[in-house]
């Protein structure tokens, strides 16, 4: 018992005892049981640690979702050669990887060969549009594409470029977990690394000069939500994340001169998917009908804690503000809660209200719906809650359904749902966003697996727009090609918007000072867009 | 001894008159009064009408969730599932226990032996990560959680059932009976039975328990069904809100009172039957069964079959 | 001692035969759920990866081709090799490393909380049983019998709430502290048990009750017994009576019980290192359940069974070292 109590007399310095040292930056982004040393780059998203992708290594460009800019990092400029054909970068010269040895052009060349000899580490699936990639004599590298793609800009911009003289000696890059990273990003040196906590320290090499200011990173492990929200309320994390429920009540209130946060909701639009192969649902009047029996308002009050708002009825995300087609947005009103025109809607779609058996489907057969949600995602539980809330007001006999992640995914991924809630695809433009919603080429039958495309919807008119977007990159065009692809999809409401995601961040200016927010809005707040992150963790500094 | 009333009426009566388990009866009664009828007489638990979070009031007597669900109503209709999956799960367990445990002491020899080993691999295998991969297989739901409890209690029942068996056999009032001429079957059903009655009883509220606590701690774990009310899925969801950080202590406190209540109504109802069928033991032994102690805590589980 | 050997082999028949029980099992229930591991690790790619790559990763991760028995075949000789697979959500981290850290801890939070509770329990109760209608002995069993009512999460939640969280008398999260470097030094070992103490408290205050009703119950009836009178009767101390013949003679029942409560306990423990954020192999079996990480589940299920096991046959054999009857 003696080192017990000993331990006990102590336990009045446990909280500063916890505190990081001066000049180190406490993050909480990723949450985990124990952290594994992983430092792969290349690897799905997830699985090596967050600051891989965040400040360790870095791409060619960086594309600023704020400013809506592409800003250089390893390249210093780009241009279209040929437009959608042929791209060059301007690689950047006197850089340093953290082990000193010089970067250049040999190393981007490398990282591409790499990624398309191993398939599994292409997570952009670049070698799906482009042919070749080459050295021009002038420190320049020219990406020459299959066919016109102008989107796929995005993807090889984004690539994060690893180190060749360090990944040539690896025999299978697949499952290498590079415990010691060679980097050429702001941090790269590992000073301690455990299950609980790990700290990485600056790259000696960096080229910034002066930067950054932050001496370390510390991460420590927080296996859940509420354990991470307990050490940022309690001042041990300086930039975090996580979901915070009533962050104003239990974070800001706490020290409102220091604790603030900024959710812009630029992250992919929140979806209920109809598979359109289910009777009943391959009617665009009975999708519509569904869209009015749903009160967003309060799916976002009670399932997202009026952190975000009714989506637009474009569907696009707030991240593709300056593409929202605004006359159609402020002329649809799809969205609008209107139970009783719902009905209406169901009506004219031929279902037939009746004593027994509630809402029948012209072939006579019962309409029932089962909304499938993935068990633990509290936030789309509650809001799935909502809308069967709304839909049974009407008259629908709808059920929620948990499932566990995995089987949840099969289900949607393969068409075996009747409604779920869905995120949409994310990209520079809302290329990617209509692709998956409306493409032929993302339609797959059901019982096989399709990426994107969940709900099975595909139109021949989208794909003649999504070709032509493919092909220039003329903002102007670009405009054009936009506006009639949300025309489509308020025409057909392929699939029902919900809300626009939040990009969760929050921080604690009590030690350091710089970070992005509403008014200093320089870039993202949230980390959990890397590698948008570099942009921030080069600016923060030290009080 | 034996009376014109049946054993179990003469059961009853006694477990009446014993003041503990009258107290015992009294709180699980008026639980189970709760889960019965309760429901019809509060709001809808799923509805997000209310302020988020307010605290007790006259609107609200149990105050309202993170997500303004009324507590009250929560914690009434919690009571239905919760209660009436561990009943369920506790007739499982005593059912399968007393099958197999019957079977072994009935038969003896080599299926004995085989059952006595399946037996004992289930009572060392440790309950959580059994419980918790078979409930992340199986689609959430009531029947899941019945099947799951009793995959992972029977074999504790198995086993008492069975010794029950076993030594009332060699006890010496069934050696005196059949030293007195009494007929095999009469032995056992005049003898054994009346006596494994009170045990079965025991059993099955000891598995009940267990399957409280069991099934509320998969569900706060969130391996339950989220969208259905229990009290398992009330604390799951006011830990999920956080509702402690906010100092929310009614989200959380009245779904572990009510456990706890029902759990210490059914142990002072077990130590009551007991009391009265064993005069002469006082029951101290039995007191860990009816706590929910794990098998390991019983000093027969080891000595009793080791050869 | 020869009787000693033959129980051994016995009682290690029986652990072989619950331990390919527990293989078994483990074969066979991730192969029911839907979905592969390879598949569940595409699915992260959010539809951004060729299906040929698909077929790489089953060949990576998958459950291999072949009928059900070949798989079986080759499970259980990676099995002897030590393989466990590769994690998904900690890919490509063989599984094997992923628990290895975690065992340790939960070891010691499980042993600790197990072997105080044991001490403790079994004092208490002894002592219940030897003033028997004291205080100790009327009060005790009623109280344990309410505290062991709640359910055990429900208390760590409170405790953690309450004294760390609020109070900050203990730390709320984590082994050590984050500045302390893992090591044989003071610092360490200060910090490792000032973070053991809440979580194996709260685990003690719930298992107590056990073995304080079970150490009350045998020492009654061995106060019954006639050696215990024929020691008084000698005039032997009260003290020494207590000690040397009541408790010795009771807490025998008790060692036995040894072994299989730890199966218990490490359940217990599973929760605990959830809400107090332990870095033991609780998280890791709920995340795993989370993100579909199947072999990391089967690793852990497996790497705690076997450990379970293990420790009972120790007990058995310790206590047919000691106590004879058992044998």
């Amino acid at each position: 018992m003696g080192p017990v109590l000993a331990a006990l007399l102590g336990t009045g310095c446990v909280e500063s005892s916890e505190l990081a040292p001066p000049g180190t930056l406490v993050v909480s982004q990723e949450q985990a049981a124990s952290w594994t040393r992983n430092f792969n780059p290349l690897l799905p998203s997830g699985t090596a640690r967050w600051a891989a992708s965040a400040c360790i290594y870095e791409p060619l460009l960086i594309f600023n979702t704020v400013t809506q800019e592409w800003v250089p990092r390893l390249a210093e400029r780009f241009e279209w050669v040929e437009e959608g054909v042929r791209l060059a970068f301007k690689i950047r010269e006197g850089v340093r990887w953290s082990d000193g040895t010089p970067f250049g052009v040999e190393d981007v060349l490398f990282t591409f060969s790499l990624i398309r000899d191993v398939n599994m580490l292409d997570g952009g699936n670049i070698w799906s549009f482009i042919e070749s990639i080459e050295q021009r004599d002038d420190g320049w590298i020219e990406v020459k594409f299959q066919r016109p793609y102008v989107p796929g800009l995005a993807q090889v911009a984004h690539q994060l470029i690893v180190p060749k003289h360090v990944f040539e000696q690896v025999e299978s890059p697949e499952t290498f977990s590079n415990p010691n990273p060679v980097g050429t990003g702001p941090f790269t040196e590992i000073l301690k690394f455990n299950q609980q906590v790990w700290d990485l320290g600056r790259n000696p090499y960096y080229w910034q000069a002066g930067k950054p200011a932050v001496e370390a990173l510390r991460f420590p492990a927080f296996p859940d939500n509420d354990q991470a929200n307990i050490a940022l309320i309690r001042g041990e994390v300086d930039w975090a994340g996580n979901f915070v429920p009533a962050i104003d009540r239990i974070y800001v209130d706490r020290n409102p001169e220091h604790h603030h946060y900024w959710f812009p909701l630029i992250s992919s639009t929140i979806f209920l998917y109809a598979n359109t192969e289910r009777e009943g649902l391959e009617q665009t009047l009975v999708r519509k009908a569904l869209s009015h029996a749903i009160e967003r308002a309060r799916v976002t009050r009670v399932g997202m804690y009026d952190y975000t708002q009714a989506a637009s009825p474009t569907g696009l995300s707030f991240g593709h503000k300056k593409w929202i087609h605004t006359e159609l947005e402020d002329s649809s009103d799809w969205m609008t809660y209107r139970p009783e025109h719902a009905v209406e809607l169901l009506e004219q779609a031929g279902l037939v209200q009746t004593e027994a058996d509630g809402w029948v489907l012209p072939s006579g057969k019962a309409f029932e719906l089962e909304i499938t949600v993935p068990a633990g995602w509290s936030d789309w539980v509650r809001s799935s809650q909502v809308m069967v809330q709304g839909f049974r007001d009407i008259g629908l006999d709808v059920r929620l359904v948990t499932r566990d992640f995995g089987a949840w995914l099969h289900a949607v991924q393969h068409g075996e749902f009747d409604l779920a809630m869905g995120w949409s695809q994310s990209g520079v433009t809302p290329y990617e966003f209509f692709k998956g919603l409306m493409s032929t080429e993302s339609v797959q039958p059901i019982g096989e697996m399709s990426g994107s495309n969940w709900h099975r919807f595909g139109s021949s008119d989208a794909d003649a727009l999504l070709t032509q977007f493919e092909a220039t990159s003329d903002p102007e065009d670009q405009a054009a090609i936009m506006d009639e692809l949300q025309g489509l999809f308020v025409q057909h409401a392929p699939a029902i918007p919900l809300f626009p995601g939040p990009a969760w961040g929050a921080f604690n200016s009590e030690r350091f000072t710089g970070f992005p927010s509403e008014d200093n809005p320089y870039a993202v707040l949230s980390p959990n867009r890397p590698p948008e992150s570099l942009l921030v963790l080069t600016e923060l500094e030290p009080r | 001894m034996a009376g014109s009333r049946s054993p179990l009426r003469r059961l009853l009566q006694g477990i009446w008159q014993n003041k503990k388990a009258r107290a015992g009866a009294i709180l699980v009664g008026f639980f189970a009064l709760v889960a019965l009828v309760g429901p019809w007489l509060v709001g809808d638990p799923q509805s997000f009408d209310a302020l988020p979070l307010s605290p007790p009031s006259a609107d609200y007597w149990m105050g309202t969730t993170g997500q303004g669900q009324d507590v009250l109503a929560q914690t009434v209709h919690g009571s239905r599932q919760t209660l009436l999956v561990a009943v369920i799960a506790g007739l499982g367990v005593v059912l399968l226990g007393a099958l197999i445990g019957g079977i072994a002491g009935f038969f003896g020899g080599w299926i004995d032996d085989v059952l006595g080993v399946i037996t004992n691999i289930f009572l060392v295998m440790p309950g959580l990560p059994l419980m918790v991969i078979l409930a992340a297989w199986l689609p959430p739901g009531p029947s899941t959680m019945v099947g799951v409890l009793v995959a992972t209690g029977w074999a504790w029942n198995a086993r008492v059932l069975r010794s029950k068996v076993l030594s009332l056999r060699k006890a010496d009032f069934v050696q005196a009976a059949v030293i007195g001429g009494e007929p095999a079957l009469s032995v056992l059903f005049r003898e054994i039975l009346p006596n494994m009655l009170s045990l079965l009883m025991t059993s099955f509220i000891g598995a009940t328990i267990y399957a409280i606590g069991a099934q509320v701690g998969l569900e706060f774990i969130g391996l339950g069904d989220p969208s259905s009310v229990t009290w398992g899925t009330n604390l799951y969801w006011a830990r999920n809100d956080s509702a402690l950080l906010m100092g929310a202590w009614w989200t959380f406190v009245p779904a572990g009172l009510a456990i706890a209540l029902v759990g210490f109504g059914l142990t002072l109802l077990n130590f009551g039957i007991d009391e009265v069928t064993n005069p002469r033991l006082r029951s101290e032994r039995e007191w860990q069964q009816k706590l929910g102690v794990p098998a390991g805590h019983r000093p027969e589980t080891v000595v009793v079959r080791h050869d | 001692m020869i009787g000693v050997l033959r129980y051994a082999f016995r009682r290690l028949g029986f652990y072989a035969i619950a331990a390919w029980g527990a293989i078994t099992l483990n074969f066979f229930l991730p192969r029911m759920m839907p979905g592969d591991p390879a598949s569940t690790l595409f699915g992260r790619f959010e539809g951004r990866m060729e299906p040929e790559a698909l077929e790489r990763l089953q060949d990576l991760l998958g459950y291999g081709d072949g009928s059900i028995f070949t798989q079986y075949v080759v499970y259980l000789k990676s099995l002897f090799q030590g393989e466990l697979g590769t994690s998904i959500a900690y890919f490509p981290e063989p599984v094997f490393n992923v628990i290895r850290s975690g065992m340790a801890w939960t070891l010691l939070l499980a042993g600790t909380a197990v072997v105080i509770a044991f001490l403790l329990g079994s004092l208490l109760g002894a002592l219940a049983a030897w003033n028997r209608g004291g205080k100790l002995d009327n009060w005790a069993p009623a109280s344990f019998a309410l505290l062991g009512a709640f359910p055990y999460f429900w208390m760590a939640m409170l405790a953690s709430y309450v004294f760390a969280f609020q109070l900050e008398w203990f730390p709320i999260r984590h082994a050590y502290g984050a500045n302390v470097e893992p090591g044989w030094t003071w610092s360490f070992f200060e910090s490792v048990i000032t973070h053991l103490f809440l979580p194996a408290l709260t685990m003690v205050i719930a298992s107590l009750a056990g073995w304080m009703l079970m150490m009350r119950s045998t020492m009654i009836q061995v106060l019954g017994e006639k050696s215990i009178r024929y020691a008084r009767a000698r005039g032997i101390s009260e003290r020494r009576v207590f000690l040397q013949y009541a408790v010795r003679n009771a807490i025998l029942p008790s060692l036995t019980s040894f072994g299989m409560a730890l199966g218990f306990v490490v359940s217990g423990a599973l929760l605990t290192e959830i809400i107090f954020s332990y870095p033991g192999e609780g998280y890791l079996l709920i995340q795993a359940v989370q993100t579909q990480d199947y072999p990391l589940l089967q690793g852990l299920f497996l790497a705690i069974t076997l450990s379970v096991l293990a420790a009972n046959f120790f007990v058995d054999i310790l206590t047919a070292v000691f106590d004879p009857r058992t044998r």
